[in-house]
């Protein structure tokens, strides 16, 4: 049930998303990977990888154009 | 499927205290200014020329819901090879499926009120659409964005894409001035098809929205594919 940080401050597309599924590989099971991103293109391919992948995914808006991505790796 | 819906619930509750710490702007008063300054253009443009306030309209429009959808035709092409996503591709697909049928009715009016020239682009083809086209794709994967998506990414703010018009601007204004030359060695002989010109209008049209729907359903079996996890 590890919470895992990814910052990912200042990277273009297709960076974080390229960054989060390198991390999630390396979580275990029940573990949260939350990806922080000031990219809104980011905010939209991230979470729409992480449900095609069957993880469950919550995003909050944390600032003026800043995203904190929560996914669960919950199999 | 326990341990998922109660990590989630965990995340939900400590992300709900964790996400006081930043302050957002009220950004009601920027968005009335921005709409105020657009009419005032937009009617001066039009003052100017009538298809002038339509284009500036359009354009807005067009950029806002570009922005909102998040629609992006960079990650269209690139998505596919670099994650195996399709969703994008398939959104362009159906863009270019309401650009056939849409573009088919404007040019067949227009032939049947007799026009001597058929409206919209239709340009010399060849290998030089190939090149150009990979030329493009390479660096607008790079540039993060192609020329909607640039202008979009402006407005919003991203530096990287400020930069990036300047590219834009460069490279087309140098094409722009040695067009001549690139015309007169590579394309001048190509010939420029107009497809229901040649296969006649229900081949042509149908048979390009047939096209676009197997590409569709290409595109949706190979998302399936490479996203298939062992579970």
């Amino acid at each position: 049930m590890a919470e895992h940080r990814l910052d990912c401050y200042g990277e273009a597309c297709p960076i974080p998303l390229l960054k989060a599924e390198k991390k999630m590989k390396t979580l275990a099971v029940g573990d949260t990977l939350v990806v922080l991103t000031d990219h809104s293109c980011a905010m939209k391919n991230v979470p729409d990888w992480a449900r095609k992948q069957g993880y469950d995914v919550d995003l909050e808006e944390t600032g003026d154009g800043e995203w904190e991505i929560y996914i669960i790796k919950n199999h | 499927m326990a341990v998922g819906a109660a990590s989630k619930a965990a995340v939900q509750a400590g992300a709900r205290t964790r996400a006081g710490s930043k302050v957002k702007r009220n950004q009601v008063p920027y968005a009335v200014a921005v709409i105020a300054v657009v009419a005032v253009i937009g009617i001066w443009l039009g003052g100017q020329k009538p298809v002038l306030g339509l284009t500036w309209i359009f354009g807005i429009l067009f950029g806002f819901v570009l922005q909102r959808s998040r629609f992006c035709f960079t990650a269209s092409l690139r998505d596919p090879v670099l994650t195996g996503s399709t969703s994008l591709t398939k959104g362009v697909i159906i863009a270019f499926a309401v650009a056939t049928a849409g573009f088919a009715a404007i040019q067949y009016s227009a032939v049947l009120k007799g026009a001597e020239k058929i409206p919209g682009f239709i340009s010399p083809v060849g290998i030089h659409i190939a090149i150009g086209a990979t030329m493009f794709g390479i660096g607008m994967v790079i540039a993060g964005g192609c020329a909607s998506g640039t202008l979009m990414r402006m407005g919003e703010g991203f530096a990287m894409q400020w930069i990036a018009i300047i590219g834009f601007m460069g490279g087309s204004l140098w094409g722009a001035h040695d067009f001549g030359w690139w015309s007169a060695h590579f394309f001048q002989n190509s010939p420029a098809i107009h497809l229901p010109s040649v296969l006649g209008w229900p081949v042509a049209v149908f048979g390009q929205l047939l096209l676009l729907g197997i590409l569709y359903w290409l595109a949706d079996r190979y998302e399936q594919k490479r996203t298939t996890f062992l579970s």
